[in-house]
């Protein structure tokens, strides 16, 4: 028995009962340790322990983005005043709820708008779950008890759907010793020493008054490690990957200019994902100016040779926040081409944040990271290239294979991908190739440059066993502390 | 990408089944995003647009499967133009210019005609940037008089393309589902008048980008075709105009060309001309990295649909005109690499004349995290991006708009803005553990940012925070000044200081040579109830 809750018996035994404020005050103790003391007593049938419960709710991230859009909804705008074949129709949740709401129907392959769910789509009655969701946030207390009494199976199922957490605390009022109680309390000070101390140690007391057995069985409070982040601990394994094979780390400013994210990779001034529907441009600063003139000129050129387009600096200025690590390779391209030292090949990763302008879900953040790197050198190949991602994936444990693919920036052009057995499909993990002539020109090397770019969340995701990228970038404690070990 | 649907009837006629698509397609590069049982949807990639018909498509994979040998020359035009179109001034300030396409004796039964207008449709959504760099019409050529005029006028009346009545160009604009989706096409005109285009007889044939009229309707039973392009961009509607000239050629129509009049000159449209590309047999083999004789190339290049022949060291290889995405040499190469086939490369290590070496600052912030995590903090990787009201208004801090780095458009309506601070993200981590036991301890090292004198600067921070019963300023001191410690910053000095997020007599500065690299403290309680933090914190914050 752990020398606070002797402590608390034996002030129990002195009265017939005390608060837990009283005992604080009397011991001298905080709040945490006596109410941890009161319910190891508790547990051990030692006090008799007077309740009262305080009922408390949190809404979940997922509830909280639903309560914008929910999945069902999404589905019954989509049909519009129709129906969909089922294979057309991904969001499979969305097609539970709609359901069972009644709001579609199911006949052989096809979903089938019903007339209450005409009714959500055309906004023309609310939605009674997100009606339920806002009460229950705003809710206090009495309520709270109130609302949740009065809702017992809606809230359940909210709850299922995870997206509302119910808590149900039980706040001690009142505490008394009980019979067990004093009958520890005889045994505990009755025979040998307990806790041992500086004092029983130097006077040997514990020679004659003897040491007394513990029950080793008795349940004890977990003690949390502290930890590094998971995704940081992913990120080092996959930066220690590329030092063991041979590569340089650098780093690179997130905000950047469209110039180095977009124009240096050869792509179009009015390419589609330039558009601020996909890139968070910045509205300060506005711009920001490119120091290289003659890169600028030379990429100028090769843009309009390239594509015919017509070309504006000031689309070149813009301010953004990256879309992918390349933008930071690609500046150590130009270092290379102005002070090349004649070692070769060259072997450069990073490995950053990346932005996209996203609405978040669980698929989609507006925050990534991405390992990108570069080779450069004379006699490289698309086989060298090959080699390179074979190694890296291997060194994660994964069997990849190689298909061509297109990127304005490279030809060849090619995608590393893997059949993933858990989720029983494949996955795409990498965009690569051979630099562009028209690039490596323009910045000044005739050397042949390999180059990829990689996201870090899907490796994340296995070695992390989970399937949402919310969950991967979780700050919560309680989650950070008992989350598995990579 | 742009996702397109074919039915496995309609391949079946060519000899094409799933079990030879799906074994092929990602060899050509193509996605599978579905298929079933009925039909395949595939990802075109945007630099093929000519794979988005069914026609191009088919002729694609027949190719790569050497089931179809490319011709010289297959791709021929009669020389005869059998339409004429005049501009006027009126619409060069509108949307300056337009192409035409005859074909005759176009079969445009069964899907022929869905799969000619999801081609058309796709590609001004792509490569037409949503009509606005170009635009396709198609019409029913038996129906129409040359010569053509393409005009602008303010408002003018014709019945649209579905419709029962007439309706005006304005009320097109503001009423009509495409007049309602196109109309931003023609927001940075000069002019405040609608493009469209009429015939001979006056009849108005569309109001262009933005619907057809009623009586040029193309039905699965048309013959004879007139397709208009009209755009901005020369260069994105001359391959429009290859594109679709190929495909109904391969469809099996005899293609005739347009004339079309300007103020000063006249053109000749559609123009199908092969590009001629030279490569040497050594940049080939030097890009695969595999040993590729020259008459085996020739075959490679066939099956990507080019046609070559041997050329002294090199091979002269004529790139059809559909091909529009072949600007030169290295995209012949990465064609003779997927039709020799990506698996086929054995893969070859890369040796190197270095070590490989982390970034200095990384490994620093790497060292100080794992110290903090002895000091019995968790660490937290919070987003950069934030909003005022949390990194602001619950710190009680002022905010400076002009040294804030902003967005300008977000889709999460919480992210407008570059954290200036790590502290405020590590007390929302906070409030969503509420329900842990304390004590709760949480630190992140990242960056932070700024905008001075017009420059976005991104600086490195670290922040931890403390949370229990018993957290005073004693505990965040000791901890501070360990931190420093590890920091390897032995000079420095802790100073009164004032910061609205801490309590005023609790929150000290601390000082290196003279310049302040941050606070630590008691936080204010009206902060901690902003964050809906019920016990005392301490939190320190400083710069690396």
């Amino acid at each position: 028995m752990h020398e606070y809750e002797i402590e608390i018996l034996k002030l129990l035994k002195g009265q017939k009962s005390a608060t837990p404020s009283r005992l604080e005050e009397q011991l001298k103790l905080g709040k945490d340790s006596v109410v941890w003391a009161l319910e190891n007593l508790a547990k051990s049938n030692a006090v008799s322990i007077t309740r009262k419960s305080t009922y408390g709710i949190e809404i979940s991230k997922e509830g909280k983005s639903y309560l914008k859009q929910f999945p069902e909804e999404s589905l019954v705008k989509a049909l519009g005043n129709g129906s969909m074949p089922l294979e057309k129709i991904m969001d499979k949740i969305g097609l539970i709820w709609a359901k069972k709401n009644g709001w579609i129907e199911i006949t052989g392959k096809e979903a089938k708008l019903l007339k209450e769910g005409a009714l959500i789509a055309d906004g023309k009655k609310e939605y009674a779950t997100r009606k339920l969701i806002n009460d229950l946030g705003s809710a206090k207390s009495d309520a709270l008890e109130k609302l949740l009494l009065s809702n017992k199976e809606a809230v359940q199922l909210l709850s299922n759907r995870n997206l509302i957490k119910l808590k149900e605390r039980g706040e001690i009022t009142d505490v008394s010793i009980n019979k067990s109680g004093l009958t520890l309390l005889e045994q505990e000070t009755g025979k040998g020493i307990g806790q041992l101390t500086r004092e029983i140690i130097k006077s040997r007391k514990w020679q004659t008054d003897g040491l007394r057995g513990y029950d080793v069985n008795a349940p004890t409070e977990p003690e949390y490690a502290a930890r590094l982040h998971p995704m940081h601990e992913i990120l080092d394994k996959i930066r220690n990957i590329w030092i063991s094979m041979g590569f340089m780390e650098v780093t690179g400013p997130v905000i950047e200019s469209a110039f180095w994210d977009f124009d240096a990779l050869f792509v179009p001034q009015d390419h589609p994902a330039r558009e601020m529907q996909d890139t968070y441009f910045l509205s300060n600063p506005k711009t920001i100016d490119i120091e290289d003139l003659e890169l600028l000129g030379k990429m100028r050129e090769a843009h309009e040779k390239g594509w015919q387009n017509e070309w504006r600096d000031t689309i070149s200025k813009q301010a953004l926040l990256r879309t992918h690590t390349t933008a930071t390779t690609m500046r150590q391209l130009r270092k290379f081409a102005l002070e090349s030292s004649g070692y070769e090949p060259i072997k450069l990763f990073s490995v950053g944040k990346v932005f996209r302008n996203e609405s978040i879900d669980y698929k989609h953040l507006a925050e990534l990271y991405q390992s990108d790197g570069i080779v450069i050198g004379d006699g490289l190949t698309l086989a060298h290239l090959m080699g390179i991602l074979k190694n890296y994936y291997g060194a994660l444990g994964m069997d990849v294979h190689m298909k061509p693919a297109y990127y304005p920036f490279v030809e060849p052009g090619l995608d590393v991908y893997y059949h993933d057995e858990r989720l029983g499909k494949t996955i795409e993990l990498c965009g690569s190739g051979i630099i562009r002539k028209e690039i490596t020109n323009a910045m000044g090397t005739n050397k042949t440059v390999l180059a990829w770019g990689a996201g870090a969340e899907r490796i994340g995701l296995n070695l992390m066993n989970v399937d949402s990228l919310t969950a991967l970038y979780n700050n919560n404690m309680g989650w950070l502390r008992n989350r598995k070990e990579l | 990408m742009a996702a397109i649907t074919f039915k496995y009837a309609d391949l079946k006629g060519f000899g094409l089944d799933a079990d030879i698509l799906l074994k092929e397609l990602p060899r050509l590069g193509i996605d599978v995003d579905d298929s079933t049982d009925e039909d395949i949807t595939v990802d075109i990639s945007p630099n093929r647009p000519d794979l988005l018909d069914f026609t191009g498509f088919v002729r694609a994979i027949l190719n790569f499967i050497g089931k179809r040998e490319p011709k010289e020359n297959a791709y021929k035009i009669n020389k005869d133009p059998l339409i004429e179109i005049r501009t006027t001034p009126a619409v060069k300030e509108a949307r300056p210019f337009i192409a035409g396409i005859v074909a005759k004796n176009v079969n445009l039964t069964g899907n022929n005609l869905l799969y000619f207008i999801n081609f058309t449709e796709k590609l001004c959504d792509t490569y037409g940037r949503k009509r606005k760099k170009f635009a396709i019409g198609l019409h029913n050529l038996d129906v129409i008089s040359s010569p053509l005029v393409y005009d602008a006028a303010r408002d003018k009346e014709f019945i649209p393309l579905g419709m029962n009545k007439k309706m005006r160009f304005e009320e097109i604009i503001a009423k009509h589902a495409k007049g309602i989706e196109y109309a931003y096409t023609l927001k940075d005109s000069k002019s405040s008048k609608y493009p469209y285009l009429v015939d001979a007889k006056n009849n108005i044939m569309s109001m262009i980008p933005i619907i057809n009229s009623e009586f040029t309707r193309v039905t699965e039973q048309t013959k004879n075709l007139f397709v208009d392009i009209t755009g901005i961009s020369k260069t994105g509607m001359d391959q429009a105009c290859r594109l679709l000239a190929c495909s109904l050629i391969d469809m099996g129509a005899e293609v005739y060309p347009c004339i079309v009049s300007y103020a000063a000159k006249k053109e000749t449209t559609p123009i199908l001309d092969y590009k001629d590309v030279k490569v040497k047999i050594t940049e080939i083999q030097r890009t695969l990295g595999v040993p590729v004789d020259q008459d085996r190339m020739i075959e490679l290049a066939n099956r990507l649909g080019h046609v070559a022949a041997k050329y002294g060291n090199s091979l002269l290889v004529r790139v059809a005109p559909y091909r529009v995405d072949v600007l030169n040499e290295q995209d012949v190469i990465e064609d003779i690499a997927i039709a020799y086939g990506y698996d086929r490369i054995d893969p070859l290590p890369v040796l190197g004349a270095f070590q490989g070496t982390p970034d200095d600052a990384v490994e620093y912030a790497n060292k100080l995290g794992r110290t903090m995590v002895g000091l019995g903090f968790t660490e937290a990787m919070n987003t950069y991006l934030t909003n005022e009201k949390v990194n602001f208004e619950n710190m009680m801090r002022p905010e400076d708009a002009d040294s804030t780095v902003k967005v300008s458009y977000s889709k999460t309506e919480n992210m407008t803005m570059l954290r200036t601070n790590i502290l405020h993200e590590l007390l929302q981590n906070m409030s969503e553990s509420r329900s842990e036991r304390m004590p709760l301890r949480l630190f992140e090292i990242g960056s932070v940012f700024s905008v001075k004198g017009g420059k976005a600067i991104e600086g490195r921070s670290m922040a931890f925070v403390s949370e229990h019963s018993r957290a005073n300023f004693s505990e965040i001191k000791a901890l501070t000044e360990s931190a420093l410690k590890h920091m390897r910053i032995d000079s420095y000095t802790v100073e009164d200081a004032h910061d609205s997020a801490f309590i005023e007599g609790r929150c000290a500065a601390v000082k290196v040579k003279g310049r302040v690299i941050g606070h630590f403290g008691e936080l204010h309680p009206k902060v901690l109830e902003s964050f809906g933090l019920e016990e005392p914190t301490v939190a320190a914050e400083l710069e690396l």
